[in-house]
C-alpha cells in the first residue's frame, strides 16, 4: 500500500547546488550537493529533485550526519533529467523536496540481506554509512567497473557479493549469476529481513524466491524503475 | 512513483511492516475496507450539493485520516515500522463529534427509521456508512485475533464515530438540498 509521508501533507522545498561531481563508473556519477540548513533525513530515504517542470526521485547515498548530500545517478541514454545531472558542474542549482519514503533500516533479530541492482545500491550506502554493519549485501552489476562503493561495503558488510549476471569468468569476490540466482541457490536457509532496491523485475523475482525459500522473512522494497 | 512490480501476482502481499501475507488475510480485508470507504467518500464529495461548500474540505480531512488508519492496519503493532507511523490520537474522533453536533443542531428530531436515499450525495453517504460498519466489524475480529488493544482501539473509536457522522451527514445533505427524509413505514 502507499503511505502518506509522515505527518506532512506538503513537503518542504529546498534549494541546493552542486559541490562536486565524481565519476563512479562509466555511466554513473555521484553528485555531492549543498545540504540546506535544517534538512534532516533517515538513512535510506530519498529526495525529489526538480529542474524546471521535471522532477525525479533519488535516494540519498550519504550518511544522515554528513555535511553534504550525495546522490548516485545512472545516466540513462535519452533520459530527461539524468543526463543533465551527469553533466552538472559545480554551483549548478536545483531544488528538491524531502525527505520522502519509508525504505529505512529496521533492526531486528533476523539477519539483514540487502539486494540491489545498479544504482539501487545508493540507499544501502547511506544505511551502512549511518553505522549499520554485519549485513549480507548482493549487488547486481553489469561488469566489475560498476562495483561502486565496494570499499565501504567490504568494510561494513559481513558478506558483500557483486553478482555479475553472466555465468562466465567469475572474478574474485563475485558471483557468476544474477542476485536472484544467488538468493535461489546460495543463500543458506535462515531467518532474514530482505531489503530489495532497484529494477522492478528483480524485486518481483526476488520476492517470489523469498516466498518459496524463506517463509517468515520480512521484505522491504524500493522500486527505482 | 512506480506502481507495479507484479510481486503480488501469486496472491501474496507485503505488509508495511514487511511480513508476507495472503491477500485474503484479515488485515488486508480490513485495510481494503478502509480503502473502499475512502473511495466512496471521494464519490460523495464529487456529488456534494453546492449549498454545502464546506463539505469538500471536511471530507478531505477524513480521507486523510483514513490513510493513517489504513497504514496502522497494514502494520503489525509491535514491529519497528509502527514507530514510523503518525500516532492515532483521539482528536480526530473529537473533530467528528464536533461535526456531528454542528449538523444535528439544524436537523429535525428523528421520529422513526429512515430509508437510505434522497439526494445523490446523501445516498453515497449511506453507502459509505455501511462500508464503514463493515470495516469496523473486520477490525473488531482483527483485534480479537491479534490481542492488540493498541492502536486498534483508536481505529475502532474512529470508525464507530465516522459511521455516526455519515448517518447524520446524509440527513444534513438532504436538508440543505431540500429533500425530505423518507420514513420507514413498517
Ligand atoms: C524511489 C526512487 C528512487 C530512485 N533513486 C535513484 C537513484 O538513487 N539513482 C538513480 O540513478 N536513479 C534513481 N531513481 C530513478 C530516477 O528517478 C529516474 O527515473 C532516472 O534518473 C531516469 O530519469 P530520466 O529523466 O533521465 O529518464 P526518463 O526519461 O524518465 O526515462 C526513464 C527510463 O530510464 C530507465 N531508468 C530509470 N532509472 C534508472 C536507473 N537508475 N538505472 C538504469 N536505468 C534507469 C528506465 O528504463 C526508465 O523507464 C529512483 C527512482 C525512484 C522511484
Amino acid at each position: 500500500m502507499t503511505l502518506p509521508d509522515k505527518g506532512r501533507s506538503v513537503p518542504a522545498r529546498y534549494k541546493t547546488a552542486v559541490l562536486q561531481r565524481r565519476q563512479l563508473s562509466p555511466g554513473t556519477v555521484q553528485l555531492d550537493l549543498v545540504r540546506p540548513h535544517g534538512f534532516e533525513f533517515t538513512a535510506g530515504q530519498k529526495i525529489r529533485l526538480y529542474r524546471g517542470n521535471v522532477s525525479r526521485d533519488y535516494s540519498l547515498a550519504s550518511a544522515p550526519t554528513a555535511p553534504f548530500l550525495s546522490i548516485c545517478v545512472r545516466i540513462v541514454a535519452k533520459g530527461v533529467l539524468s543526463p543533465v545531472l551527469g553533466a552538472a558542474k559545480k554551483n549548478d542549482s536545483f531544488s528538491f523536496t524531502g525527505p520522502h519514503g519509508y525504505f529505512v533500516f529496521h533492526p531486528s533479530n533476523r539477519h539483514p540481506v540487502f539486494v540491489a541492482t545498479g544504482t539501487g545500491i545508493a540507499p544501502f550506502a547511506s544505511i551502512c554509512r549511518s553505522g549499520v554493519s554485519g549485513v549480507t549485501l548482493l549487488h547486481g552489476v553489469r561488469d566489475l567497473k560498476q562495483r561502486y562503493y565496494a570499499e565501504l561495503f567490504n568494510r561494513s558488510a559481513k558478506q558483500y557479493v557483486a553478482c555479475l549476471g553472466s555465468r562466465k569468468n567469475p572474478a574474485q569476490g563475485t558471483y557468476p549469476g544474477r542476485v536472484t540466482d544467488f538468493l535461489a541457490e546460495k543463500l543458506p536457509p535462515g531467518d532474514y529481513d530482505f531489503y530489495l532496491c532497484g529494477r522492478r523485475e528483480m524485486i518481483r523475482d526476488a520476492t517470489w524466491i523469498i516466498d518459496d525459500r524463506f517463509s517468515g522473512a520480512r521484505i522491504y522494497t524500493e522500486i527505482f524503475y | 512513483m512506480k506502481i507495479y512490480t507484479g510481486s503480488g501476482d501469486r496472491g501474496k502481499t507485503s505488509l508495511f511492516s514487511g511480513e508476507r501475507v495472503s491477500k485474503g488475510d484479515l488485515r488486508i480485508e480490513a485495510y481494503g475496507d478502509v480503502d473502499e470507504l475512502n473511495a466512496m467518500l471521494g464519490a460523495l464529495a464529487a456529488t456534494a450539493p453546492p449549498e454545502a461548500p464546506e463539505l469538500g474540505e471536511e471530507i478531505r480531512r477524513i480521507q486523510s485520516d483514513l490513510f493513517h488508519l489504513g497504514a496502522w492496519l497494514a502494520t503489525t503493532p509491535d514491529s519497528p515500522s509502527a514507530g514510523m507511523l503518525k500516532k492515532l490520537s483521539e482528536d480526530a474522533a473529537r473533530l467528528l463529534e464536533a461535526d456531528i453536533d454542528r449538523m444535528e443542531n439544524g436537523l429535525p428530531a428523528l421520529t422513526g427509521f429512515i430509508l437510505p436515499g434522497g439526494h445523490r450525495a446523501a445516498a453515497w453517504a449511506h453507502v459509505a456508512r455501511t462500508i464503514c460498519r463493515r470495516a469496523e466489524r473486520r477490525v473488531v475480529v482483527l483485534t480479537e485475533r491479534e490481542n492488540h488493544a493498541e492502536p486498534l482501539s483508536a481505529v475502532l473509536v474512529y470508525l464507530n464515530r465516522l459511521s455516526d457522522y455519515l448517518f447524520v451527514l446524509s440527513r444534513h445533505i438532504n436538508r440543505i438540498a431540500g429533500v425530505e427524509d423518507i420514513l420507514w413505514k413498517p
